[in-house]
């Protein structure tokens, strides 16, 4: 196998400065070797990696993330790792979601001592970003379909409800309620997959309509989804203001985007 | 009246050390931390993981170490000695001897090219002699300062006038085989001692084997093979044959609460046997402990919890026994001998490896120090406190904290440390 | 707007980067990227010769960022940014790139693909430098006075220590005199020195300092502000006193359980340590032949920990029988006995000495008392035995106050899950809260003995006394931020944060989250989880962060 044929994937890593930034670094100073192709942004805390930054890379074209903290119970800030935990799984749903293998984001844990861990932890996910291949062949989408897809789910990432639902989880899930009740992580798990999957048929909507006026069966020819579908959607998105009937054509209202 | 308070001297770098040191110069009183080895860290830096919590150790040390070397307040004196205390409370004047590194500390990079050249290899005293170093090197690699040292004991130049062949390969031009020894005068208005502990050696208990059998060992020398920076890369090999040990047996007080050797009780071996014996199966689920123990001491914090959770989860068995004695086989298994107090039986057991938890002592050397200090020690060598002034020598003026004044866990030596920074601090800005 | 002029600095480190990487090429690759009006290489930036280069080429380039790649920032950034400051840059319009540690030592092997890799580096660094904006560090004055709350031994020592330094101190005190649980112990292991009278030293010393103010009956009623910034209300009896403070000790001790329902427990045959202690103060203990029990209502499946001081008081409670009354035969039932250090273990071979009896038991065989007698198995000897006894005294474990949960909500600030205060950090920060400003010692943090909740106190005062020391604290200017015509009130901010440095508060605006500067860490958690995006994190804002992405997947020239 020449390097020049075979496909070097894209990497990039997220690693907090007190943990892993510092195990990369002792891998460094210990010479242990990696493949090239990744790329390291510092941030003080994994928790600083919001899950929109996540998408935008994917986005951007590239073919694998790493996002790198303290070991659990190890964080610097305390308790900003189990952020990072509950933020990637989300963000691993929503790469499901999109269609995208969600092993393209691994996050893991390196200590500052971990030199040999970090460099055996690049080479292992540069090695299985490179069998997954570039950035959407594990689908069937044409780049641009993928891109809008991504956009889709980035957006849904930036909005209030999954944004809340992911904050919320520990709490939800570990602490009783005044009634003395807890959601069990299964309920809660099940209950993140339907808002994202809700959430992201939203926004494919919403940015399908960017500047037309379109029918219920053009939204859904253009989203790849059930006319039926769409029109439950629709009906929620008007109640929320953010779209709104503009004419009929046959049967079918015709809806255009609030306030665009 | 506004007079600015007089600085403080701190004699050890480990943990207790630098926490009293970053206290005392956050408050803005000038410190003067001295240590004997080329870099500060003390036995933490040694250790792999830390209980109850199993934080990496050298992770929670390094942001402390590089506070103290960036620390407006703070200066570090490494490889160096207190020869000479006069004085009293409030104005001491020390003479402290800084020894040569034959290493420009300003210039050195760490770069390692010098090592890399040197034909010397002896064996390394932080990884407890279990790998060979250069005669130039670096203490440990995340010692602070970030430098190489030049051992005048083994270096072909400074003990035979040959070689020279490191400062050939040193780009940078920071070796400097003229450097001498010098001696700095210091004035302190108090001493904060900080020494912690050497180890006893269990070559003093012949039953046991140490040194003469490869699979017996000590906590630390297990720390350093446990550990992920140290010689065997995190994997737990024996000494022997470099073969996974399996089957590990912990034995405790180890010279502990022994009348012909240490008397006293040394805190902490209880619960670094079972951080070590949860590292061991965390490594590989294949590992079974045994835990040789006279009384389970687990008092601090999640410390019970610890316990359980190692036999519950972590396929640890805990034996009420004093070990009488150890021997091998030709395989170089060690067999353990003890009484089971509970059966009241003679048993023994083949292991592939057993471990010693040693009894704390003070450092070599101790007895000196004591005595250029004007304090004295206990019938231990420890220095002696009264029980309700805890952190006060029986010289007004000089304080003591962490395990130089009695073996103690390292959250108790942070919380006597700083509050062995506050006496002085009393003291210096009366 | 000012024109962004951009000077880059390119490392050799030796041979360390210039030995794998082609160096003069990044220099001359980093002059074509935008904003980028200066570039060069340097043998050893970090050097007195390197620095001053990048003074001179501050000054006569008139650059507004600066670049260097080079090593690490995490030993480097604040030698590199102090060479900023001086030459009149804002330190925070700096940014670092590593292409040694993360580049050149870890692709010895590729040296070409190294190459572009640090060239995708420097692009990187290039891109976020020019989003930068210069930051200042400010600080927030700290009240020179400190509360500590609770007048035990450990609250008292602490007092005394801060005012021995100076500073303002007012010791707040549930009972109508100082003492804590000292004023309930008779003598004190292992020198066994009466209890009261090291209390009465210590209150009197109190007393003569001008610099404290003790206020008996009193409880702490309100806490608000943060660090440096208290605003405390205390009720004495009917009125509240208001009053400033910097920081706060807690110093509230523990109680003892009382073992209702166990062993037979009747507070005139069965008996705590505690009363015991009582009925040995007032010399009215009428027994001959005493039974001890260990680890009552501590080590089992309630409550798991080990008190660590009862073994040392049941002995020292023997010791002092047998003192008093030679013939008395006393039997310390125990799992384990727990007498650690030095002086512990001394003592408890003194104590051995003096006759006592200790029978080993499990806790799968407990004791039972019986009227007259306790049946126990002796686990060394393998047989049950009868003990007849006048009098049976239960070692029970040292448990929080029933109000401590109340304080810490007070205070914001934790509590374990048997009470006891938690610190910051179990292992390098046992007497700080993880809020600034507050701290924690002795018992009210964990059993502890005389002389360990002492030391504790004298690190509690050391730790309380910094910042009143400084006069002020820096805010850290790398934090949050927050838009309040954004901000919903939601709090999950103020949830997310560990340190309690963002909170919810009422404005005109209606609820909208605050940002403590003083404590603020600048982490990110809240920021990353902010359901409106309502929160800027400065220095690491999402712009700054996707500048770094962005040019990454651009092809290089």
């Amino acid at each position: 196998m020449t390097f020049k044929e075979s496909f070097e994937p894209d990497i990039l890593g997220f690693l907090c400065n007190w943990c892993s930034y510092a195990g990369a670094d002792l891998a460094g100073v210990s010479r242990f070797q990696y493949p090239p192709n990744i790329r390291i942004i510092r941030v003080m805390c994994s928790a600083r990696v919001d899950p929109t930054i996540i998408l935008e890379a994917f986005i951007r074209g590239l073919d694998g993330v790493m996002v790198l903290g303290c070991h659990l119970g190890d964080c610097h800030y305390m308790t900003g790792n189990y952020y990072t935990e509950r933020r990637m799984k989300t963000s691993k749903n929503v790469l499901k979601s999109v269609g995208l293998s969600p092993e393209r984001l691994l996050v893991d844990w390196v200590s500052a001592s971990e030199g040999e861990r970090f460099a055996t932890l690049v080479k292992d996910f540069t090695e299985r970003v490179r069998k997954l291949g570039s950035l959407g062949k594990e689908t069937d989408l044409e780049p641009q379909q993928l891109r809008t897809r991504l956009t889709a789910a980035k957006e849904a990432l930036a909005q209030e409800r999954i944004r809340w639902l992911v904050g919320r989880e520990r709490e939800l899930v570990e602490d009783k309620n005044v009634f003395g009740e807890k959601v069990s992580q299964e309920e809660f798990d099940q209950l993140m997959l339907q808002t994202i999957k809700k959430e992201f048929a939203k926004i494919r909507i919403l940015l399908s309509m960017e500047e037309d006026t379109l029918s219920v069966k053009e939204i859904a020819q253009e989203v790849e989804a059930s006319p039926r579908e769409v029109l439950r959607n629709m009906i929620s998105l008007e109640r929320d203001g953010l779209v709104s009937v503009v004419g009929i054509e046959g049967n079918s209202p015709k809806y255009r985007r609030t306030g665009v | 009246m506004e007079e600015k308070p007089k600085a403080v001297l701190i004699v050890g770098g480990g943990i207790a050390g630098i926490q009293a040191a970053l206290d005392l110069g956050d408050m803005g009183i000038k410190v003067h931390l001295v240590e004997r080895k080329p870099s500060i860290g003390g036995r933490m830096a040694q250790l792999d993981k830390t209980f109850p919590t199993n934080d990496c150790s050298i992770c929670i040390l390094a942001p402390k170490l590089a506070d103290c070397f960036r620390h407006p307040n703070i200066t570090l004196h490494t490889l160096s000695e207190v020869k000479e205390v006069m004085g009293q409370m409030g104005d001491f004047s020390v003479k402290l001897r800084k020894y040569a590194r034959f290493v420009d500390e300003k210039k050195c990079v760490n770069c390692g090219d010098c090592a890399a050249k040197c034909p010397v290899k002896v064996p390394d005293e932080f990884d407890m002699e279990l790998r060979k170093r250069e005669a130039i090197y670096p203490y440990y690699l995340q010692g602070v300062p970030a430098v190489m040292t030049i051992d005048r004991e083994n270096c072909l130049y400074l003990t035979r006038e040959v070689c020279r062949i490191c400062e050939k390969f040193c780009t940078r031009e920071a070796i400097d085989f003229e450097q001498k020894d010098t001696d700095v005068m210091l004035n302190v208005g108090a001493i904060i001692v900080a020494t912690g502990f050497d180890p006893y050696d269990p070559s003093g208990i012949p039953q046991y084997g140490y040194k003469r059998y490869r699979n017996v060992i000590i906590s630390l020398e297990y720390e350093r093979l446990i550990c992920a920076s140290g010689p065997t890369g995190g994997h737990l090999l024996r000494p022997s044959d470099d073969k996974p040990a399996e089957k590990i047996a912990f034995v405790q007080c180890v010279g502990s609460r022994d009348f012909k050797n240490n008397p006293y009780c040394s805190s902490v071996c209880c619960m670094h046997a079972i951080k070590e014996a949860i590292l061991a199966y965390e490594h590989d689920p294949k590992v079974k402990s045994y835990i040789f123990y006279m009384d389970l001491r687990a008092t601090g914090k999640g410390f019970q919890e610890y316990v359980a959770r190692g036999e519950q989860e972590y396929n640890i068995s805990y034996i009420r026994g004093r070990v009488a004695k150890i021997t091998k086989d030709h395989d170089e298994n060690p067999t353990v001998w003890y009484e089971e107090t509970q059966s009241s039986k003679t048993k023994k057991m083949t292991t592939d490896l057993a471990v010693l938890a040693t009894s704390l002592m003070p450092r070599r050397g101790v007895k000196e120090l004591a005595k250029t200090l004007g304090v004295e020690l206990d019938e231990y060598n420890f220095f002696k406190t009264d029980p309700f002034n805890p952190l006060d020598t029986t010289r007004p003026g000089i304080f003591v904290c962490g395990c130089c004044r009695e073996p103690t866990d390292i959250p108790e030596s942070v919380a006597q440390a700083s509050g062995a920074a506050e006496r002085a601090a009393e003291t210096v800005m009366r | 707007m000012n024109e962004v002029r951009v000077g880059v600095f390119v490392c050799h480190c030796g041979t360390n980067i210039g030995g794998f990487l082609n160096v003069p090429g990044l220099a001359k690759y980093a002059l074509r990227l935008p904003h980028v009006v200066f570039a060069k290489d340097n043998q050893y930036t970090c050097s007195e010769a390197g620095l001053t280069e990048i003074r001179n080429a501050i000054a006569e380039n008139k650059l507004n960022r600066v670049v260097v790649a080079s090593c690490t920032p995490r030993t480097h950034e604040p030698l590199f940014r102090s060479t900023c400051k001086e030459a009149g840059l804002n330190p925070y319009l700096f940014q670092f790139v590593n292409i040694r540690d993360q580049c050149s030592w870890v692709h010895m092997q590729d040296t070409e693909r190294a190459t572009e890799k640090a060239k995708a580096l420097i692009r990187m660094g290039v891109a976020r430098v020019v989003l930068l904006e210069p930051l200042e560090e400010t600080q927030v004055e700290v009240n020179p006075c400190a509360l500590v709350i609770g007048g035990g031994i450990t609250g008292m020592t602490c007092t005394l220590s801060l005012a021995n330094r100076d500073f303002e101190v007012k010791l707040v005190e549930k009972e109508d005199r100082l003492g804590g649980t000292l004023n309930t112990l008779y003598k004190l292991y292992p020198t066994h020195e009466e209890a009261s009278k090291l209390v009465q030293a210590k209150a009197e010393e109190l007393k003569k300092n001008p610099k404290i103010e003790v206020l008996t009956s009193s409880e702490v009623e309100e806490v608000k502000g943060f660090v440096g910034n208290y605003d405390i209300t205390i009720r004495q009896g009917e009125k509240d006193r208001l009053f400033k403070a910097g920081v706060i000790i807690v110093a509230t001790g523990a109680e003892t359980l009382k073992p209702v329902d166990m062993y037979g427990y009747d507070g005139e045959h069965v008996i705590t340590q505690l009363e015991l202690e009582g009925r040995l103060k007032e010399g009215r203990l009428n027994a001959n032949t005493v039974v001890m029990i260990q680890c009552i209502g501590s080590r089992n499946e309630k409550r798991a920990y080990c008190s660590k001081v009862c073994c040392l008081t049941a002995l020292k409670n023997a010791v002092l029988i047998r003192e008093a009354n030679p013939d008395a035969q006393v039997f310390v039932l125990y799992r384990d006995m727990v007498t650690q250090g030095t002086i512990y273990e001394d003592y408890y071979g003194k104590a051995r000495e003096t006759g006592i009896m200790f029978i080993k038991y499990s806790p799968e065989r407990q004791p039972v008392v019986e009227d007259g007698s306790v049946r126990i198995y002796d686990e060394l000897l393998g047989e049950e035995l009868i003990l007849p006894y006048d009098l049976v005294v239960l070692s029970t474990p040292m448990v929080a106050h029933l109000d401590s949960a109340d304080l810490a909500q007070r205070l914001k600030v934790p509590v374990d899950k048997y009470g006891f205060f938690l610190e910051a950090h179990v292992k390098l920060r046992p007497v700080d809260f993880a809020t600034d400003g507050i701290f924690v010692c002795g018992c009210a943090h964990w059993p502890a003995n005389v002389g360990e909740s002492i030391s504790q106190a004298y690190g509690a005062a050391s730790r309380a006394s910094i910042p009143m020391s400084v006069g002020h604290v820096k805010t850290e200017p790398s934090i949050a931020v927050v838009d309040e015509d954004e901000c919903s009130g939601c709090g999950l901010c103020e949830l997310t944060c560990p340190f309690k440095a963002i909170r919810i508060e009422e404005t005109e605006k209606g609820r909208k989250a605050k940002v403590i500067a003083a404590s603020c860490k600048g982490c990110g958690a809240c920021g990353a989880g902010c359901p409106q995006k309502a929160i800027t994190m400065r220095h690491f804002t999402d712009e700054q962060l996707l500048a770094q992405v962005i040019p990454l997947t651009e092809v290089t020239s």
